[in-house]
């Protein structure tokens, strides 16, 4: 491993409800992309949240060796930066004005941005493909165009281990395309990214390795196009992969097509 | 210019004239030489503990409206007001008592605001501990509500012992409808560290509430301590309601108006938002009290009166008009 993000033994909960995520081991490498995969209600989401404190946990979550549930989360958000399904902003807030909150961690009082910072919350920006989106408030924005907002945001934080959940769900097919090819250019300036995906399709087309969760559990685990194969999908989903031509589906058991 | 900028332009401008003719309007002959300089000095310490209660109130405003991410919350939801009007209640009702303890160490005029001090606080630590570390937003708000309830109950039970005695009776009433008349050199000393440090403390925490706007779990996800952040921002925005009501009494209405009325032109940034409405709390309570001189009515109206009246028909046509623009659903 070239370094990243170690979880083991990770129970995670809500509040003092049944563990949700129960005894998961992974492994987010720097420089791949690593997509969670699972039905509802698998634990995905809450896995990821476990990994940046948002919800009680117990385990061991370290970045390249370092224990993370030790640091402050002004630490831990300068190193793991998190983009939620979407966001709960409601307030007309401009989106440059979001992608600088990712420089909280960085920034002590009162003082504006700095000049490091304002190059970084461009660059992010940039990145995320929406610069032209600057001076918009975040709630005129699409939903597609608010979890690029969200990402740029996690960007600005300089982390380079990313947690996504589900960043395409509000995508079009082309703007879920683009992101395919900013999370690409993200892996190869070697940032580990661990990516909660419902699209089969798209672990394929996009993840180095896969990790399968059923019922919070890791059923199985390794490269994407091994994961995503009959021999996993069809005791966890339910349904059998349909090859050649394209990616489809069809309900296991004699169900329709 | 740009709209913030404008903003502050008007603001200002708006304290200006309220300043001006809190010094000129009312009761009492300024062309009388004899008077003037007695009448000026009263009034100038009025305007400055009318201009403190003001900016103490919207400043709490805005922080329990980012708090709670909701820009109809007002200072009264954290049960501060209420501790604080208690406290006050209780020491009027016990008066003579008071005065007969010989409390030496404090100033006759300052018993009445140490005693809403001291209601507040009670009220902010029960509000502290009953919530506790990692309660849910939910949990401090209720908490907030029912300690409002059983404070404001308890306040009533008091004023309704108080109207055995019809001069207690009298104080209760007028202290409860809230003003600034009377109120010296004093008050505005014991009021104005609390409402200057809190203010400028409270300024540091402004980023934070920005991205309390997002919710808890992205703020915490970014790096903010959530709770803590929560605790303070409740510790500063009951310290400023404290400060308002030990010095004006309980004026409504201000904490809600103001901020909301702002947020349009500052934009929801607390770092922009916060000191606008500091002064465009005390130009608002400045010209609510010259109201309250100028109204043709036999007696002097309450100010608590006022800000209500001209508070609530205002805040339903900001709120018409946020309704209308899609601001609030």
């Amino acid at each position: 491993m070239k370094g990243g993000l170690q979880v083991r033994d990770l129970w995670a909960s809500y509040r003092r409800g049944p563990d949700v995520v129960r005894g998961v081991d992974l492994d987010a490498a720097r420089g791949s992309i690593t997509a969670l995969l699972g039905p509802n209600g698998s634990g995905k989401s809450t896995l990821l949240k476990a990994l940046v404190g948002l919800v009680s946990s117990r385990g061991q979550v370290a970045l390249d060796g370092e224990d993370l549930r030790t640091v402050t989360p002004e630490q831990r958000a300068q190193r793991v930066a998190y983009v939620p399904q979407r966001s709960l902003l409601s307030a007309p807030l401009l989106v440059h004005s979001v992608v600088a909150q990712g420089r909280f961690p960085h920034r002590r009082g009162l003082r504006g941005l700095g000049h490091e910072d304002q190059k970084i919350v461009d660059t992010a920006l940039q990145d995320a493909d929406i610069a032209h989106l600057a001076c918009r408030p975040f709630t005129e924005l699409s939903g597609g165009e608010q979890q690029r907002v969200l990402l740029a945001r996690a960007l600005a934080t300089g982390a380079d281990v990313l947690l996504l959940d589900e960043p395409t769900s509000a995508q079009d097919v082309r703007h879920a395309l683009e992101l395919h090819a900013i999370l690409r250019r993200l892996r190869e300036r070697g940032a580990a990214i661990l990516v909660c995906l419902h699209d089969l399709s798209e672990v394929r087309a996009i993840a180095d390795c896969a990790v399968l969760l059923e019922c919070g559990t890791v059923h199985a685990d390794g490269p994407a196009d091994e994961i995503v194969h009959d021999r996993h999908i069809t005791p966890v989903y339910g349904v059998e992969l349909i090859e050649g031509g394209g990616l489809g589906f069809k309900l296991a058991r004699g169900g329709e097509s | 210019m740009s709209r913030l900028q404008a903003t502050w332009t008007v603001l200002v401008l708006a304290l200006g004239v309220a300043v001006a003719l809190s010094f000129f309007v009312g009761e009492g002959d300024l062309s009388n030489e004899a008077l003037r300089s007695t009448l000026l000095r009263l009034r100038a310490w009025r305007l400055a503990n009318t201009i403190l209660a003001g900016a103490a109130l919207a400043g709490a405003g805005v922080l329990v409206q980012g708090l709670f991410r909701n820009p109809l919350a007002s200072p009264s939801i954290l049960g501060t007001s209420a501790g604080a009007t208690l406290g006050g209640v209780l020491v009027l009702v016990l008066w003579n008592a008071l005065l007969a303890a010989r409390l030496d160490w404090i100033p006759a005029e300052l018993i009445l605001p140490v005693g809403c001090l001291l209601g507040a606080w009670l009220s902010l630590t029960l509000l502290l501990a009953v919530t506790g570390r990692g309660a849910s937003i939910v949990t401090v708000l209720l908490t907030g509500f029912i300690l409002s309830s059983l404070f404001l109950s308890l306040g009533s039970l008091l004023m309704s012992l108080a109207q055995n005695t019809w001069e207690m009776g009298r104080a209760v009433v007028a202290f409860t409808l809230g003003g600034v008349d009377a109120k010296g050199p004093r008050h505005a000393a014991l009021a104005l560290p609390l409402v200057a440090v809190t203010s400028v403390v409270a300024m540091g925490w402004s980023r934070h509430l920005d991205l309390l706007l997002s919710g808890e779990e992205e703020a915490q996800s970014l790096g903010v301590d959530v709770d803590a952040a929560r605790r303070w921002v409740i510790v500063w925005a009951s310290t400023l309601t404290a400060a308002a009501v030990a010095i004006g009494g309980n004026v409504a209405f201000v904490g809600l108006v103001v901020p909301h009325a702002l947020r349009p032109f500052t934009g929801p940034e607390h770092r922009a938002l916060i000191p606008a409405s500091l002064v465009g709390g005390a130009a608002f309570l400045t010209a609510a009290d010259v109201l309250t001189r100028v109204l043709p009515t036999a007696g002097t109206i309450p100010l608590g009166v006022v800000t209500g009246l001209v508070g609530a028909p205002l805040f339903l046509i900001l709120l018409a008009r946020a309704s209308r623009e899609g601001r609030i659903a």
